[in-house]
């Protein structure tokens, strides 16, 4: 005996839903009528209308010049694959936030071409939720926040579950979308249901509609033997999908893919704020998809289409995962500044494989430090607005080039593994610059008497040095030789000069402060 | 001045004659408090954290002024040093791009708990001041050192335009300072020259004295080397403790 329990998440009208996620101004007007249609010509075809078009009596199968004559102020939208694409995909996400196997049924043709599905493992929720109703639920409030509107039906097989989320969206009663079908509950479910909702072969149906069999129950009469004599494996197949026997593998653990916005323009575009305006719903599509499986965002692939048919493909990574909205923007304005795109843009993908959130383990006796979400927000918008290369934790370099320094991501557990070297009591440090300043000096004997530079100029008092390093000598362009003196000039400024041997020029490198 | 009611003045003998100031129309004006509630970060150098009485106070803004070679760099790496060895994980906006891990590393700072800050040539103030205010909001940052110290002539080109340094407004010292005191850090100002005005709640005035450079005793052939710098550090602003007292220095060169 079967004792999983499958809830199935169905979105009978995915074009519409697809086409109010990408422009939440059309959602924002209940009342506005737009429909979306395969084309633009008026023979092409409407596959979604809006709840004041069908109001209007449009509905979907018939011509745009048709719903034209119907309603003047139609607002007509392109249906998108793209947009459909990325919808269903939320819809699984949707699925696997709230259960941890989940897939997306395959898309239908015909009468159900606008239909997305996925079922997901209802088993033992109603420890987690209470009762599968509260499952249900939730998982109807959890697509709505990415703006799909589903039905929700939990039943003990895959067939019964989708057959049940069908019905509740051809029901009369609207306001149903959800159903929890008990094992004992589901023959008596099932039998009133036509046989258009099983979507069988058309030939099956015709034969089926001739023969005077429009319900569920009705083929369940029919004997087997029979049916599969006249009719073929395909009569038997709906028998079995009817009567909720059917073979079902179970479902699969869910796939590390990424997650993909795209989204094609209408009209090709070549200004930043245009561009950037399109990019921002995406990206916020991208994140609310990544905020229900619990990831954050450390990476981002851009493809651009150009107009032409070029592409154009960029990377753009932060300092650290987040989830933060504002930090992307800034990260991809500042790429696309950097690089501005060859051509105008017809579409735009964004993708990424997210990251989990990162959870650091405090310590018990030391500081608690930054909290690591709070920290990771602070250096993703710091590295927005100065760069990529401006934000870390310093690090002597492995190099005696005199001044080499690295900068390392900045690292929360890091930071507390760390040792710290013994302070040294009243250390003298050093001020670098950078890019060292040039000096002129005089040289009598061995030893700098005068200086000349923008840092500090006059007799030199006191000299120390010089100390000579060199290195790299076996590459001609890294090659260094630098001959270095701690310095004090009349003015009290105490240096460190240096003489570029590869060069033959004097500068000033450091200033001890 | 209008006569204070008695409701009044039982409130403000309660609070105190230090914490309340009386406005031009007789109307309480809650003052900042004048000692500091939290902790103070001690600098690791006894006779500047005597002057401060226990260090820098958190939760306050400080600036810590000179020209160059008068030692404060080395006062703030060396409060750097002495916070990031307890443990605790600081901040650096470094306006110039002059900090030295080499030297800081030498100083005794702990440089993996160094969260290093350049901000952009270009829009400088605007930037710095941006990330100062993000990482007051950070809360976890005990100390946060804005580096605004710039070399007496030297100018950052950018192109071929002469980019001066930033210099924050009034306003935004007194942002600055709220922020530092609603999250507890302590906000230190590098500077060449006073910025922050009356926001601050301390100022130190470093003053150069003397670089000794010396060589071995009896070794008139050994090389001379900079053993140290001796410097002066002037309190020129408290708002808790007398103003002018004076504490000498000696920075050692060894570790540079």
């Amino acid at each position: 005996m079967n004792t999983g329990r499958i809830a199935c998440l169905l979105v009978p009208d995915l074009p519409l839903c697809a086409a109010l996620r990408a422009d939440p101004g059309l959602a924002d007007r209940p009342d506005l009528e737009f429909v979306v249609t395969s084309g633009t010509e008026g023979r092409s075809q409407v596959v979604a209308v809006s709840p004041a078009a069908a109001h209007l009596g449009l509905q979907v199968g018939c011509s745009l010049a048709h719903a034209r004559a119907v309603c003047r102020s139609l607002r007509v939208v392109l249906a998108s694959p793209e947009l459909e694409r990325s919808a269903r995909q939320a819809l699984l996400d949707v699925a696997l936030s709230l259960s941890p196997r989940a897939v997306l049924m395959q898309a239908r043709s015909g009468d159900f071409a606008a239909e997305a599905a996925a079922l997901a493992d209802a088993s033992g929720v109603a420890a987690l939720f209470g009762s599968e109703q509260r499952f249900a639920s939730a998982l109807g409030a959890r697509a709505e926040t990415v703006g799909l509107a589903a039905r929700v039906a939990i039943a003990s097989t895959r067939s019964t579950a989708h057959l049940a989320a069908r019905a509740l969206t051809h029901q009369s009663q609207a306001s149903h979308t959800i159903a929890v079908l008990d094992c004992s509950d589901e023959t008596c479910f099932l039998a009133p249901l036509a046989i258009d909702l099983l979507d069988p072969p058309d030939d099956l149906a015709q034969a089926l509609t001739h023969l005077g069999v429009y319900h569920v129950r009705d083929l369940l009469r029919l004997p087997r033997q029979q049916l599969l004599h006249r009719f073929g494996p395909s009569a038997l197949e709906l028998v079995r999908r009817a009567s909720g026997n059917d073979a079902e593998e179970p479902l699969p653990a869910p796939a590390r893919t990424g997650f993909e916005e795209s989204i094609a323009l209408e009209f090709a575009i070549d200004q930043l704020e245009q561009l950037l305006f399109a990019l921002r719903g995406a990206l916020s599509r991208l994140i609310e998809r990544l905020t229900l499986r619990g990831m954050a965002l450390d990476a981002l692939e851009i493809e651009l289409l150009l107009e032409g048919g070029g592409r154009d493909v960029r990377r753009v990574a932060g300092a650290a995962p987040t989830r933060d909205i504002r930090v992307w923007l800034r990260l991809v304005t500042l790429a696309l500044e950097s690089r501005p795109p060859p051509a105008p843009i017809e579409g735009i993908a964004v993708r990424t494989r997210g990251c989990p959130e990162r959870s650091d383990q405090l310590d018990l006796f030391g500081p608690s430090g930054p909290d690591p979400r709070a920290l990771e927000h602070t250096l993703a918008a710091l590295e927005a607005w100065c760069g990529t290369q401006a934000v870390g934790a310093p690090a002597i370099a492995n190099d005696h080039r005199p001044g080499a320094y690295a900068l390392q991501p900045f690292a929360l557990a890091k930071a507390r593994r760390a040792e710290a070297p013994p302070q040294a009591a009243h250390a003298l440090v050093v001020r670098a610059l950078r890019p060292p300043v040039a000096a002129q000096v005089r040289v009598r004997g061995a030893h700098p008497v005068h200086l000349r530079s923008a840092v500090s100029s006059g007799e030199i008092l006191h000299t120390a040095g010089p100390w000579r390093s060199t290195g790299h000598w076996w590459s001609q362009e890294e090659r260094y030789a630098f001959d270095h003196y701690d310095i004090q000039t009349s003015d009290g400024s105490v240096l460190r000069l240096c003489f570029d041997w590869m060069h033959d020029c004097w500068f000033v490198d450091a200033v001890y402060d | 001045m209008p006569p204070i009611s008695p409701r009044l003045s039982r409130l403000l003998s309660d609070l105190g004659p230090q914490r309340v100031r009386l406005g031009n129309d007789g109307r309480s004006d809650l003052a900042p408090p004048c000692l500091p509630t939290g902790a103070c970060l001690p600098t690791g150098v006894g006779a500047v954290d005597h002057l401060l009485r226990g260090g820098f106070p958190c939760g306050q803004l400080c600036e810590v002024t000179g020209p160059i070679s008068s030692g404060r760099t080395s006062l703030g790496l060396s409060l750097l040093a002495r916070t990031t060895q307890g443990g605790e994980c600081v901040a650096i906006v470094d306006c110039a791009n002059s900090f030295d891990p080499r030297s800081a590393r030498a100083a005794g700072v702990a440089l993996e708990r160094v969260l290093w800050i350049r901000p952009p040539l270009e829009r400088k103030r605007h930037q710095t001041l941006r990330c100062v205010e993000r990482l007051l909001e950070t809360d976890g940052f005990p100390l946060v050192l804005l580096d605004l110290a710039r070399i007496s002539g030297t100018a950052q080109t950018h192109g071929n335009r002469v980019v001066p340094p930033p210099a924050p407004s009034a306003s935004s010292w007194l942002r600055l300072a709220r922020l530092a005191a609603g999250t507890g850090t302590a906000l230190v100002v590098l500077s060449h020259e006073r910025m922050t005005g009356s926001h601050a709640y301390l100022a130190l005035e470093m003053q150069s004295a003397r670089a000794c450079f010396d060589r071995d005793e009896g070794n008139d052939n050994a090389p001379a080397l900079l053993e140290h710098l001796e410097t002066r550090a002037v309190l020129v602003r408290h708002r808790a403790a007398p103003t002018g007292a004076i504490a000498s220095l000696r920075l050692g060169a060894r570790a540079a």
